[in-house]
């Protein structure tokens, strides 16, 4: 085991024995993100249905499935990402109490609350290190310099990227390596000081160092963010997420469904349906 | 076609490029090739020699000289390099803006079931053949702006100062405009290639953190597309350059430059006046030569524009042209 | 770390300044977002207008000549020469004719050249195919004036006003076109097909080559289509060249008519029955090019959607 994974296994233990006698229920946790019964569709496709999971305040969620089985879909739609590409989803989405998709809901402000780190790492190319991090918050609308300058560090050091980075702030984003960068971007979602933070299978343009490195910020960035990670890698998911989701499809008409959510140490030791079980052994890929 | 050095290919290339057959293709090949060299060489050649006389003439003055009189045979391309200037600029004016903006709706701002036949339609009338746009104007824009336009004009603070006099019929300022609608087509379908090649992840972390479209075209797409739009706009102003018998339908085809200066005076391009006095020049071969030089001048413009364009489009690699 | 499982364990001791932090983020956010919508909206409707200016004088454009040309036509326009100016029952058959030969004469010299130079450009690389490339991209922007001069400089200067000198000058105008054209239509041939005729040994390799080539035709029909769409509506070529004539003539080594030449002659006389064929030609001549461009494009969009 590596040292995240024992770490998140220590931390349940210690839940557990804290906890006293009885099932260590992470699930009872509260929720940062609520979904209920969403379906999504692009015109006539159905992508996912029958979604309902939470994700869990201050946890690690990871959304685990093969590929083409809405995992992506699904998060993408907790930030109204698919406002602009013409998808439809219906069923509920809450932020807390707010509903995302409400008729007084604003994606702009939905999207500073929510935040992305995308699949491959994209630093704005025409911009420098520290433009790049701050640019969330110019967005927004924010610029006082000394928050900008403050806000920057904080993101930066908890993406762990400050120490390589604060002598050269000013150079462009793209001189910096592939896992540097992503560390980047990471920053640049955080600067907005955002509630939950989307990871787009984050590590998978990355070599394994940078990967298990990324890997292990992602498990300390838990205690500030709620985050959901999309990952294809369910060894990944044992690594970071405390709770996970499982997607698959479904057999017949080939649409994306929730097959089950719960703890990941139980999901990947003693899963309950029987879908999950051939998934996580290898059976579905 | 990539052919590595010991590849299997690369062998099997070697050995065919020994065969008898396999040598008379590349003979015929290469023949192609040096052909279409010399025909650019002697494009050029073939102009210049025909200039000689005027050149020798009137040396380097001829550029800047505004005389143009057939009884005592004393030319300059003054006017005409002038003429030309204004109405690019006024083309330019008009198109970079407009097309920049359309292009950004296009890519940006509208849903791509729309953006496409609409993109699609904007080329293919952008094929239009350049003497229909030139009648066209002639008959229907030049009444237009006679009547409605250029009085409008002259009443907007500040612009107004170019529009003095009365306006007769031709003026640089229809013949500038008719050329923005011409070029405006080249302006969008380039930028929208320009802006398309700013990869979407970068549109979505930009939205992803809150940003308004605005705000994306503004910080991420624009400055992206920076060199791309450039390049654009330089092979746009090739064509309004170029551009030659719609001008001569609506120009006027002074040789004078007529004080005081104003858009609503008539004009010349350098091509209109080639056109409009080639057939006159029967007689006067100094007169054929002068318009051969004026044929220089223009083929050392076109040439600085079109290699800067291209060579900018070279530098960004990400950018193709249609 | 917090062991209590139904509070969600604290942040780290950052948090006091994170929550004043984020606070302050979401008032700003929330304050500016009234303005930063309000602008993107004003933006698009300023940029959507710029679009519409794009299309309506162009969409004006080819409804005036339409409505102005179809009436223009009638059996005696294609079919008589002209007459005089107020004699009537002339037409444009001359230069209807002379369109098409000259277009076909210049069509006839430019696709074996296009494609053995766009040949050339595929099979070597280095810096005489990158010169060549580079040259066939500034003779595209290279205006038509120049080439009819040049014409004129090399034939008409040395003999007299002829329809195939004509043809050059619009052959030269459709190359560049033609070569990178044809080049972009064979490169989308995948490389097992060149690599299986090479394995075939020298011989075959020729008799492969035409094989690759059959492969590669909607994209050169498409090339070539797109080539003559230019052509066809060229006038300032034709103007030093082939000049333009009253008569009827077969004869390439003569002065022909040509469409674009009769809408620029008669469409700058004061003579309304001349100027009613100038407007016949003009539709005639934009519906022809736009009829070539529709075709090239639609080979085209096939041929995408081929290859993926």
């Amino acid at each position: 085991m590596t040292d995240t994974t024992s770490a998140v296994a220590a931390r349940i233990q210690q839940e557990v024995l804290a906890q006293g006698p009885g099932s260590v229920d992470l699930l009872d946790a509260p929720a940062a993100v609520t979904l209920t019964d969403v379906a999504i569709d692009f015109g006539p496709v159905h992508a996912v249905r029958r979604v309902t999971f939470p994700l869990a305040a201050n946890r690690v969620t990871a959304l685990v499935g093969p590929s083409g089985c809405g995992k992506t879909t699904v998060l993408r739609a907790i930030n109204r990402m698919h406002d602009r590409s013409g998808g439809k989803v219906s069923g509920s989405i809450r932020l807390g109490d707010q509903e995302i998709y409400g008729r007084d809901a604003q994606p702009e402000l939905i999207r500073s609350r929510i935040g992305m780190v995308f699949q491959r790492p994209n630093p704005f190319p025409t911009m420098s290190i520290i433009d790049n991090v701050t640019s969330g918050l110019r967005f927004n609308g924010i610029r006082n310099k000394k928050v900008l300058a403050e806000a920057a560090e904080s993101a930066l050091s908890a993406a762990a990227l400050w120490e390589t980075v604060k002598d050269r702030l000013d150079q462009p984003a793209v001189r910096l390596s592939g896992g540097q960068q992503q560390r980047l971007c990471i920053a640049r979602a955080l600067a907005v000081e955002p509630e939950v933070l989307l990871m787009d299978e984050p590590c998978s343009a990355l070599d394994p160092i940078s990967t298990s490195a990324i890997e292990e910020t992602i498990v300390e960035l838990a205690s500030e963010v709620t985050i959901a990670l999309v990952t294809h890698n369910m060894f990944q998911a044992t690594r970071c997420a405390d709770l996970t989701a499982v997607f698959l499809l479904d057999d017949t008409d080939h649409i994306g469904e929730l097959v089950e959510y719960g703890a990941t140490q139980q999901i990947f030791s003693a899963p309950s349906d029987p879908r999950t079980e051939q998934y996580v052994t290898g059976q579905v890929s | 076609m990539v052919t590595k050095e010991g590849s299997p290919r690369h062998l099997l290339e070697q050995r065919r490029s020994s065969r008898s057959s396999g040598r008379g293709y590349a003979a015929v090949l290469w023949t192609a090739a040096i052909f279409f060299v010399v025909i650019l060489a002697a494009i050029i050649e073939g102009i210049v020699s025909q200039s000689t006389s005027a050149f020798g003439h009137f040396g380097f003055g001829f550029l800047w000289s505004t005389a143009f009189n057939t009884v005592t045979n004393q030319y300059g391309a003054g006017p005409f390099i002038i003429g030309t200037l204004v109405i690019t600029a006024i083309a330019m004016i008009i198109a970079v803006p407009v097309g920049l903006a359309t292009a950004s709706f296009l890519t940006e701002m509208c849903p791509r079931r729309i953006a496409t036949p609409l993109g699609v339609g904007i080329d293919l009338i952008a094929a239009v053949p350049s003497i229909v746009v030139g009648l066209w104007g002639l008959y229907v824009m030049q009444p237009v702006f006679l009547r409605d336009v250029e009085p409008f004009m002259q009443k907007i603070p500040v612009v107004k100062l170019l529009f003095k006099g009365v306006a007769e019929g031709p003026s640089l300022f229809l013949a500038g405009f008719v050329l923005s609608i011409m070029i405006l087509p080249t302006m969008v379908a380039l930028t929208r290639t320009a802006l398309a090649g700013v990869g979407t992840l970068d549109r979505e972390a930009a939205f992803a953190l809150g940003a308004t479209p605005w705000q994306v075209i503004r910080k991420i797409v624009v400055p992206g597309a920076n060199s791309g739009i450039l390049a654009a706009a330089t092979l746009a102003l090739g064509r309004a350059v170029g551009e030659t018998i719609a001008v001569t339908l609506l120009i006027g085809n002074v040789t004078r430059i007529t004080h005081p200066f104003s858009l609503l005076n008539p004009g010349a391009t350098l091509g209109s006046i080639i056109v409009l006095n080639f057939g006159e020049s029967g007689q006067l071969p100094l007169l054929k030569s002068t318009l051969f030089a004026l044929a220089v001048v223009l083929l050392i413009i076109t040439i600085i524009v079109n290699v800067g364009g291209r060579l900018i489009v070279r530098k960004n690699r990400q950018f193709r042209l249609p | 770390m917090s062991t209590d499982l139904l509070e969600a364990p604290a942040p780290s001791g950052k948090d006091p300044v994170a929550a004043e932090r984020r606070q302050l983020i979401q008032a700003a956010a929330r304050g500016t977002l009234k303005r930063r919508r309000t602008v993107a909206l004003g933006i698009r409707i300023l940029f959507g207008t710029c679009m519409i200016l794009t299309l309506v004088p162009l969409v004006a454009l080819v409804g005036y000549v339409s409505k102005r040309g179809v009436g223009a036509l009638s059996v005696a326009f294609f079919t008589h020469t002209p007459t005089p100016e107020g004699i009537p029952g002339g037409g444009i058959s001359n230069a209807i004719v002379g369109s098409l030969l000259i277009n076909g004469l210049a069509l006839v010299i430019a696709m074996p050249i296009g494609l053995l130079v766009a040949l050339f450009l595929i099979e070597r690389r280095g810096p005489v195919a990158n010169v060549i490339r580079f040259g066939a991209d500034v003779l595209t922007g290279i205006p038509s004036i120049l080439i009819g001069l040049f014409a004129y400089a090399i034939i008409v200067a040395h003999t007299h006003f002829s329809a195939y000198s004509a043809s050059v000058a619009l052959a030269v105008l459709m190359l560049p076109i033609m070569i990178r054209g044809d080049e972009e239509a064979m490169r989308t041939i995948p490389n097992e097909l060149w690599e299986a005729g090479l394995a075939l040994g020298a011989r075959q390799s020729r008799v492969v080559r035409s094989v690759v080539v059959r492969g590669a035709i909607p994209g050169l029909v498409t090339a070539n289509l797109l080539a003559l769409a230019r052509a066809v509506g060229e006038t300032a070529p034709l103007l030093f060249t082939a000049i333009g004539s009253q008569l009827f003539s077969l004869s390439f080594n003569q002065p022909m008519n040509a469409i674009p030449i009769v809408i620029y002659q008669d469409g700058t006389t004061a003579f309304k029955d001349l100027q009613s064929d100038a407007w016949g030609a003009a539709f005639v001549l934009m519906a022809g090019v736009l009829v070539l461009s529709i075709i090239g494009r639609t080979f085209a969009a096939r041929l995408t959607r081929k290859s993926r």
